[in-house]
Order: structure tokens, then C-alpha cells, then sequence
């Protein structure tokens, strides 16, 4: 079952389209990345699939129904922009945005319990928002986008801010959310967070779909191996146009896009007549490299 | 249902739990007291130090009768006016006024007085001082040296001071209200301060609250909560919500007074025929049921429809410097109804006067004080009300549709056109 579909929806703000003619659909459970760099659409498809704004064209359709206003207390919601009431105290805080998504006060009560202690902010409680550190209204943040057991998560842009450990028990908590049957749609520019994590990706460029599809597959089919070389000496054998198509200097290694229908063992031979070889590794092309790609093309 | 109450209970419950609220709740009606009632008290504030003024009586028959009207006194028992004569001549008047310049630069004087000969015919007197804007000083001694110079006119003429006063008596006007019910009411002043008090507490309460719910809005924009709200709640909710929640703040600052006063005016009858036993039959002013009742309907109405305009401004602007700027044409039609309080006040059924008290953005004041001060036509107040009414819900159909896109727009503000097309559009 399709628990989000986008029929060729479009918005335009004046005489820019920040979003055109986008298309896509996502199954019940998926992790699903919604991809593209700053100012490809992503935001503005996440607020017309809130009912934040309305589409110019096209049909959206959320748990079956095409009002989505009137699914809105099943779907949780991170926006980029985050805002707390700061003067609030935290418990009064969650239980007015409880209220503000429809849940009883009994119900909600024990929901705010219940993810305080799970994200470890049991004692902040009766806190005032404002004494906080970023990481923790981050927090504070997340338990209202999932406190209302929601069927539908859409997180844009989740772990700005966050330090790696909390970084790492997000990521736990959407794995987890996921594995109780909830469908997570992760919008983000990072896109080896994305590829550690969803299964299906929607790739954005200037508000049009460039790829989409599940990760594995598309990795197959659009992507091209890259080597992964790290080396002592001159290598001029990078230069040559007939073997490779691009390299990024990373300093530790280099890594070496192969021109068209090129073996890599031809340049694995050539680098070993020029240089001392340390590494070679054939490398499955990471998604950003699909998407610098992708763009280019 | 749930949403709104929501939003309404924690706009309400934020604000009312703050100190500024219990603190605003005690000192208004200090304050109120204190701007009506400072300004007059000071004016009739005595000098405490005692003023020397050199006289120069070129007619020399002023200034016995003058020392002896221009007898103010200083809580010590003082004469606040120490008059000095100055003998002089009319041939050496220059130097004689040069040196009291001279002694007013010394401070062995403060000001001089000087009485020209032909003073009954020109009525001129020069009074010459480093401060001429003390208007009580000023008009204190006029009155005496007039008092005196009529004295002395009559006196000419052959007519008996004392005689002449005693027919000249002015009458004295007793003002009674006539209230709707036909009742009569002797007015001492009283019930005309109570209007203006309760006029001005109207008019401070629609630019404070109405200021207060633009803030409101600035500050979850600044927050960014913003969009966290509406993806659970209708923009028009919220809204709503945040009227609603800051009108009832300002109801129950109202109620909270009323008790106080009510329970006062119970107990104040009594309080003053205790001190003052002759004031005893002078009625206090009331506050009629009816005055109150307007009072509520005119502040609950006139709320939000200057709310709601504050609320479209809030949804347009990034931060409070850009919302004082936006601002000025609300606050414009709020000091006009006040201007206008005085002029209608004296004449409260000219064309005018029933004009501005029917238009919406003035009759929340206006025609409150026409129906404080006399009663006019039912017909009239039925227009004022049912048209604030539609004005209100045209209000908050415009400015619902400005809201919605307005809330979520960071960065430059929109101009006008940008403005008119959200309206068509939304």
C-alpha cells in the first residue's frame, strides 16, 4: 500500500518553479530519502504535502485521502525552521503541542513520559524551554514530531546541529520507527546519511525528479565504479584523457573515475609502471557521486 | 475544537502568569489616576520659595491697596509676593529700569512690576521677570492688579466698590443628568471624569492588546515555532486563537477592576460621609449597568477589529522595528477617535460627531462616549454596532488570506501589490 502519492504537482512562486511536475510514490514502511541540493524543491514539496501550501497543479494523496488536512493529526512533522516556545516549561510545552495535534490529555501525559525518559530528558521536565542546550531542544524538538504515534514521519533536514552521539540515537530511533511499520521520509542535502539509511531515494534538481527509485537499484544502473588509488610519486598517467574521465584529490587518496569503457586493470597497469601503488580499490560509487553524475549530465 | 482551545488557553496562560500582568493589572488604575488627576495637581502646586518683585507705581496710589490684595500665602505662613516699591520719576525711567535689570542679574530681585501713570485708560501693566511662563503667577497677579485698578476706576466715578460687586455676581450654572429612565441626577463634575477614565482605559486597552497580538505573531515568526504550528492547526486557527486568547487577557483585567471598584463603591458612601459629614448628599457618580455593559460590547468589538488589523501587520513583518513602522496608520485612526473625544463630547449630536461615531474604526470610542455622556437614538447605536460587526468579519476574511502566506514569508517584506494579489489569490 502507498501510504504518500504525488501526481504531477507543481508550485511556482512567481515566475520560478520550485517545484515541477513531480511525480513519485511511497510504500507503507519505507525509509525513503527525499534528495537534492539547497533550493531543489525539497522543502516546498514537504509543506505542500503538509497542506502548508497549496499546489498550483497536480493531485496529493496521503493514507488514501486527498485532503490533507484531514490526516494531519496521523503525520509528524520536522520542519527545517524549528521553533520552540522558549519561556514554556518543557512538560507544558509538549502538552500543548499534544493538544495542537488532537490527543487526549490522559493519552498525551503519558506519551510526554514516556519519550522524555526514552531521549533521556526525564529531569528537564519542569525546566523552562530556554535552559536547554541546542542539542536538547533538538530533542525536544523530535519527540513532537513522533509523540502522537504517527503513521507518516517527514524529517527535513534532521540532523543539523545534532553532535554524532545524538546524531547516532536518531538514527536509532527512525531504524526503530521504521521496524514498528512507519514510514519515514528523510529530506536532506547529506547524502551519505542518506545512503547508510533509506531504501528509496527521490533525487531533486531545480524542482524537477532526476532519479528515483530504490537505492540498490539505482546505484546499479546509474552508476559507474570508481577506484579508490593511493600512491607514491608522479603520477602523470592521471592526465590522460584516454583513461580517465576525473579525479578528486582527497588528500589521503585519490579518488579516479575511469573514462568510458575503460578496464580498471588497464589503469591499475599503468599506475604500477608510474608510481608505488599502496592502494587500489574498486569502489561502488557513492550517491553523491551519483548525483554530481546525474546534475552534470 | 481542541486545536483552538489550545491555542487560546496557552495565549491566555502566558500571560496572565507573567509578573507584567499582575504588576500592569495594580498600576494602571495608578496610573490612570495619575495622568488625570498630576497634571492639575501640580499646576496648583504652590511655590514654597518667596518671589521679590520690585514695584515701580508711577501712579502712586497702586501699590497699598496691591500689597494688601496680592496676599498668597506659603504653607509657612510666608508671602510668597514681596513687593518692594521703587521710587521714580518719569524723567529718569531708563536708568531706573536698567538698574533693576541690573539687580534681577544680581538675583537681589526676581522680577519687577511697573504701573504706568495712564494704566486706568491703556489697562498696560509690564512685569518683567527671567521666567514668564509660571501661568499661575502670572494670572495671580493680573487678577489682583485688575482687582485693585477697578477698585480705584470706581472709586473715581463715585460708585461704591462693594455695591458694584454685589450687582455685578455672576450666576452659577447647577448641572443635574437626566438619565434614560428620565431620572435626574445632581452631576458635580464626577460622572463626566468617570467617562473620560473609562474612554481612556477603552483606548490605551485597544492599542495595547492590539499591539500585543502582533507581537505575538512577530514572535513565533522570530521563534520559527511557526511552522510547527500550522502543520498541526489551520493558520486561520491559530489566528483566532491568538485573539481570542490576548482579548480574554484583556477581559479579565477589566473584570478585575470592576470587582475592585464595585466593592469599593459599596463601602465608599460610608467611607466619605465618615470624613465629611456635609458631603453626605452629594451622590457619588455610579457607573450605570448600562455603561458597563457598552463598555465590555465596544471593548470586545473594537478588539478585534483593531486585532485583527494588528495581526494582518504581524503576519507581514519580520521583526518588531518593522511592525512600529507598519504600524502608524492603526494607531493614527486610534489617535483621531481620541482627538475626537473632546469635540464630541460638547457637541455629541452634531452631523460630525454622529459621523465618526458610526465608522468603524472610530465607533468602539466614539460612540461609546456619545452613549456616556447623553443618550442618543437607538437607531444610531444599532448602526455603529451592526456596522463594526461587518466590518469585523470583512476584517477577518482579509485578513485571514493575508496571514496564510504571510506567516511563513521571511526575508524581504512584500509591497502592496504582492499584498492584494494574496488576497485574490487566497
Amino acid at each position: 500500500m502507498n501510504v504518500l502519492t504525488l501526481k504531477n504537482v507543481s508550485k511556482t512562486f512567481g515566475d520560478f518553479y520550485a517545484v515541477n511536475d513531480l511525480s513519485f510514490s511511497i510504500a507503507s514502511g519505507t525509509m525513503y530519502g527525499l534528495l537534492g541540493p539547497n533550493g531543489a524543491g525539497k522543502t516546498t514539496t514537504i509543506r505542500m504535502i503538509m497542506d502548508i501550501i497549496v499546489p498550483d497543479q497536480g493531485e496529493i494523496e496521503i493514507l488514501g485521502r486527498r485532503n490533507s488536512s484531514f490526516v494531519r493529526d496521523r503525520i509528524g512533522y520536522l520542519p527545517e525552521e524549528r521553533g520552540l516556545y522558549r519561556k514554556m516549561r518543557v512538560g507544558e510545552l509538549l502538552l500543548f503541542f499534544s493538544q495542537t495535534k488532537g490527543m487526549k490529555k490522559a493519552d498525551a501525559r503519558e506519551k510526554i513520559d514516556f519519550w522524555l525518559e526514552h531521549l533521556d530528558l526525564s529531569e528537564w521536565k519542569d525546566k523552562k524551554v530556554e535552559e536547554l542546550s541546542r542539542g536538547m531542544q533538538q530533542k525536544l524538538q523530535f519527540i513532537t514530531t513522533v509523540f502522537h504515534e504517527p503513521e507518516l514521519i517527514i524529517l527535513d533536514e534532521p540532523f543539523t546541529g545534532l553532535d554524532p552521539v545524538n546524531v547516532n540515537l536518531l538514527k536509532e530511533i527512525m531504524l526503530e520507527l521504521q521496524k514498528n511499520g512507519v514510514t519515514v521520509i528523510l529530506s536532506t542535502h547529506l547524502m551519505d546519511q542518506v545512503e547508510k539509511l533509506c531504501n528509496s531515494i527521490c533525487l531533486l534538481h531545480q524542482g524537477k525528479k532526476v532519479l528515483e527509485g530504490p537505492l540498490a537499484h539505482i546505484k546499479k544502473q546509474v552508476g559507474r565504479n570508481s577506484i579508490a588509488l593511493a600512491y607514491e610519486g608522479t603520477a602523470r598517467f592521471l592526465r590522460d584523457a584516454r583513461l580517465i574521465n576525473r579525479f578528486d584529490n582527497y588528500g589521503n587518496y585519490v579518488e579516479v573515475h575511469p573514462a568510458e569503457g575503460v578496464d580498471p586493470q588497464e589503469i591499475l597497469h599503468r599506475a604500477v609502471q608510474e608510481v608505488t601503488v599502496s592502494r587500489f580499490e574498486i569502489v561502488e560509487p557513492s550517491l553523491n557521486e551519483i548525483f554530481i553524475q546525474t546534475v552534470q549530465r | 475544537m481542541r486545536k483552538l482551545f489550545a491555542i487560546i488557553q496557552r495565549e491566555y496562560l502566558t500571560r496572565v502568569k507573567t509578573k507584567g500582568f499582575v504588576i500592569g493589572t495594580l498600576l494602571m488604575p495608578v496610573f490612570i489616576v495619575f495622568i488625570t488627576i498630576a497634571p492639575a495637581a501640580f499646576m496648583a502646586m504652590k511655590s514654597e520659595e518667596p518671589r521679590h518683585i520690585a514695584l515701580v507705581d508711577l501712579t502712586k496710589q497702586v501699590y497699598d491697596p496691591l500689597s494688601e490684595t496680592l496676599d498668597e500665602r506659603t504653607k509657612t505662613g510666608e508671602r510668597i509676593y514681596q513687593l518692594h516699591l521703587v521710587a521714580a520719576r518719569s524723567d529718569r525711567f531708563e536708568e531706573v529700569k536698567n538698574n533693576l535689570k541690573a539687580d534681577i542679574n544680581q538675583k537681589k530681585i526676581d522680577a519687577y512690576l511697573i504701573i504706568h501713570q495712564d494704566v486706568f485708560e491703556t489697562n498696560n501693566v509690564e512685569y518683567h521677570s527671567t521666567n514668564v511662563s509660571n501661568f499661575r503667577e502670572n494670572s495671580e497677579i493680573e487678577r489682583a492688579i485688575s482687582r485693585v485698578v477697578t477698585k480705584l476706576r470706581l472709586e473715581r466715578s463715585g460708585f461704591v466698590p462693594d455695591e458694584v460687586n454685589h450687582l455685578v455676581q455672576s450666576v452659577k450654572l447647577n448641572t443635574f443628568k437626566i438619565g434614560p429612565g428620565g431620572k435626574e441626577q445632581k452631576d458635580v463634575g464626577l460622572s463626566f471624569a468617570i467617562t473620560y477614565i473609562m474612554v481612556f482605559v477603552l483606548y490605551l486597552a485597544l492599542i495595547l492588546y492590539g499591539a500585543m497580538t502582533m507581537r505575538s505573531i512577530v514572535e513565533d515568526k522570530n521563534n520559527r515555532v511557526i511552522e510547527v504550528i500550522i502543520s498541526a492547526v489551520k493558520p486561520f486557527h491559530l489566528m483566532a486563537g491568538k485573539i481570542l486568547g490576548i482579548g480574554a487577557v484583556g477581559l479579565t483585567q477589566f473584570f478585575i477592576w470592576a470587582a475592585v471598584a464595585g466593592f469599593l463603591s459599596l463601602y465608599s458612601s460610608n467611607l466619605v460621609a465618615s470624613f465629611l459629614p456635609s458631603a453626605g448628599d452629594v451622590p457619588l457618580p455610579s457607573v450605570s449597568l448600562s455603561q458597563l455593559i457598552f463598555f465590555v460590547l465596544f471593548f470586545i468589538l473594537g478588539f478585534f477589529f483593531y486585532s485583527t488589523l494588528y495581526a494582518g501587520i504581524g503576519a507581514l513583518v519580520n521583526s518588531d522595528q518593522e511592525a512600529q513602522q507598519l504600524q502608524w496608520p492603526v494607531i493614527s485612526f486610534l489617535i483621531v477617535a481620541f482627538l475626537l473625544v473632546f469635540y464630541t463630547m460638547s457637541n455629541p449630536d452634531s452631523n460630525l460627531s454622529i459621523l465618526f461615531s458610526v465608522l468603524p474604526m472610530f465607533s468602539p470610542i466614539l460612540m461609546f462616549m456619545r452613549i456616556s455622556v447623553h443618550t442618543p437614538p437607538t437607531a444610531q447605536v444599532a448602526a455603529a454596532v451592526i456596522i463594526l460587526i461587518l466590518s469585523v468579519w470583512a476584517m477577518i476574511w482579509f485578513v485571514a488570506r493575508i496571514f496564510r502566506i504571510g506567516i511563513l514569508m521571511y526575508g524581504k517584506r512584500p509591497n502592496l501589490p504582492e499584498v492584494v494579489k494574496w488576497v485574490k489569490h487566497g
